[in-house]
């Protein structure tokens, strides 16, 4: 479903070169739940907008759901993003003006092929999905940090898409709504959704198939040498 | 992105922030309505000039001999009966009009009944003799023609000076005001070859009587037009030139002729009296001019608005960097983000068009009302000062428009150029 081979991220930072990732690679078969773990500032959060096609400005190759990414125009990655990938953020990125219901349908603005009725419709049953079907009308200052996450999720999962990519999905939530969170992403793999998340938290990459650890731009199965060093 | 998507995009966003896009559409409003009043303004103004202060019929050509001319002497230039029969034969010609002036000074004393008041005045009075084709369309009572020695002469007055008369004779001398219909019939006697301040020729006095048979926007402003033969039986009376004539009216069969029989009249030594046509013109660029002034800076005013809508667009895109960040993530492309910003603007843009041109629209109208009550009658006064044709709104609402979305361009390239990575890293 996701394959990476040799990528490599710089950032210029005025004269100097900073190499964010470092000839990563990475496969991710359909239906598999990866963590990926690091500290902060490891680039996992690149790793993933790379792989999500917010990032381009990168070297080696990436190919999501058959499509290669180098390959495909700003319409064609914008159609994958759309279509195939769906994002869940730490900090939910929630449109604080719009209720859960209109934050839930954003995606199908950008589908060519749903309407008004069927967004809604769409939506609603994507919040149903994650418990929130009882507060589709408020807005997300009326809503806790667990439900914002969860609001953030049904928006992810509205163009049912085949991979989800999360960015420390439980870093803003305490431990027990993080638990209820950490629980509703086993049932969607369970579905049989691919799940590609990344974070510096030991409680998400407990329960994920497998587990990659992410340390100065270099990928690695933990237990490797490298990894026993850290 | 589906138009019809942009559309339900677009009200959720500009929704989310009302206060600052009817913040915007005000700016655009005062704007296009400033324009769309000065315009309305300056064409309703244009109207009344051309239409009642200075009626110019397109199709008419007045030729009179020349003020000074060697052709005289030797037999051209002079306007007689052979160069009228040239005149009629000149390509575009459809008509011709003669006119006469009566060769003597005529006066009028009327001590008498006067529409329900007593007047006593004297008067000098023009006479021009026309032939009656050119008036008769305006003539009510009777018929316009030579009724012979010893009968009232009909007359025909100018329409714009029964609008003097009305609005500033009658209302000082505390005389009633009158309508063309009253008007028709009315009779007053004129002596001719009399004057109160011009030396007469030495023969003898006519004294006459002139009824008016009606008002028309083709006799002479400064006097009264009477039908030709009577004038030319005036003059031969009196000793005087009734062999010649002092002007030819010539109808051209299209308006766009008339350049061409301007250069034909030319060519054969004669003049044209396009003292009307030119009084007309200078009234009508007076109008243009002061109006463009005012029109320039409505425009100015609408490039501020566009300035202000662009600055609340910089703003708002800014502080809308993490949503634009999310719409790039769930699949907008940066055209898609591009067209949301400028659609955004251009709906901004309408609404304001749209007030500000029905803002204009409704003040002139409270213009109108109040000039009505607090101006006092003058010449010509007319009932509305504007006018607002069909092309006058959509201007509105297209300025409205266009200030937004020019705008709106470079925050919304701004805004495609946002950075998705960057902006929801964290």
């Amino acid at each position: 479903m996701i394959s990476v081979r040799g990528l490599s991220r710089s950032y210029q930072d005025g004269e100097a070169s900073l190499r964010v990732l470092d000839g990563v690679s990475l496969d991710v078969a359909p239906g598999e739940w990866v963590a990926v773990v690091g500290a902060s500032g490891s680039g996992k959060s690149t790793l993933l907008q790379i792989v999500g096609g917010l990032d381009v400005a990168y070297q080696g190759e990436v190919t999501v759901a058959g499509a290669r990414l180098k390959d495909l125009n700003d319409r064609a990655l914008s159609q994958l993003r759309n279509r195939d990938v769906g994002f869940v953020f730490q900090s939910f990125h929630l449109v604080p003006e719009l209720s859960a219901v209109e934050n839930v349908a954003l995606p199908a603005f950008f589908s060519p092929s749903l309407g008004a009725e069927e967004s809604r419709t769409r939506a609603l049953e994507a919040l149903s999905r994650v418990g929130m079907g009882s507060k589709a009308d408020r807005t997300p200052a009326r809503l806790s940090g667990g439900e914002r996450q969860r609001v953030a999720i049904a928006r992810a999962l509205l163009m049912r898409p085949k991979i989800l990519l999360c960015d420390e999905p439980t870093g803003n939530l305490d431990a027990a709504t993080g638990e209820g969170i950490i629980a509703l992403f086993q049932t969607l793999n369970q579905e049989g959704l691919t799940v590609l998340a990344v974070t510096h938290e030991e409680r998400l990459s407990r329960v994920a198939g497998r587990v990659l650890a992410i340390d100065q731009g270099k990928l690695f199965e933990p237990g490797t040498p490298r990894e026993a060093a850290r | 992105m589906r138009t019809s998507s942009l559309w339900r995009l677009t009200r959720l966003t500009l929704r989310r922030d009302r206060k600052g896009a009817l913040l915007s559409a005000f700016g655009v409003a005062v704007g296009v309505g400033a324009l769309v009043f000065f315009v309305g303004l300056g064409l309703g103004v244009g109207q009344v000039v051309r239409e009642r202060v200075f009626p110019v019929d397109a199709n008419l050509l007045e030729v009179v001999p020349p003020p000074v001319s060697l052709g005289g002497l030797l037999g051209g230039g002079k306007l007689d009966a052979a160069t009228v029969q040239r005149l009629s034969a000149l390509d575009g010609v459809a008509r011709v009009y003669r006119k006469m002036n009566v060769r003597v000074p005529a006066a009028t004393r009327y001590d008498g009944a006067f529409f329900g008041a007593h007047i006593r005045m004297g008067l000098e009075v023009l006479a021009v003799g026309v032939d009656p084709g050119l008036l008769e369309q305006d003539v009510v009572v009777g018929k316009f023609e030579d009724k012979g020695p010893g009968q009232p002469i009909p007359g025909v007055a100018a329409t714009r000076l029964l609008e003097i008369y009305n609005k500033t004779f009658a209302p000082a001398r505390n005389l009633p005001r009158l309508s063309a219909a009253l008007l028709a019939g009315f009779t007053f006697p004129v002596d001719f070859n009399r004057s109160f301040i011009a030396a007469t020729s030495g023969g003898p006095v006519i004294p006459t009587q002139v009824k008016l048979v009606g008002l028309s926007d083709r006799a002479p402003l400064a006097g009264v037009a009477i039908p030709l033969d009577t004038a030319i039986r005036l003059n031969q009376q009196t000793g005087q030139d009734a062999a010649t004539f002092t002007g030819v009216t010539l109808v051209a069969r299209d308006p766009a002729k008339i350049p061409a029989l301007m250069a034909q009249v030319k060519e054969m030594g004669l003049s044209l009296d396009d003292t009307e046509r030119r009084m007309s013109e200078n009234a009508g660029l007076a109008v243009v001019l002061t109006t463009s002034a005012l029109a320039l800076l409505s425009v100015l005013i609408c490039l501020l608005a566009a300035v202000n809508i662009a600055h609340a667009l910089f703003s708002s895109v800014r502080a809308r960097a993490k949503e634009l960040g999310v719409l790039r993530a769930v699949g907008a492309t940066r055209r898609d983000v591009q067209a949301l910003i400028l659609t955004e603007a251009s709906v901004i843009g309408l609404f304001g068009g749209a007030v500000g041109t029905l803002g204009a629209v409704l003040i002139s109208l409270g213009m109108d009302a109040l000039s009505s009550r607090v101006l006092p009658p003058f010449p010509f006064k007319p009932d509305t000062f504007f006018r607002f044709p069909w092309p006058v709104w959509v201007g509105g609402l297209s300025l409205g428009l266009l200030a937004s979305f020019g705008g709106a361009l470079f925050p919304s390239r701004k805004a495609a150029a946002t950075d998705p990575a960057r902006t929801l890293a964290g």
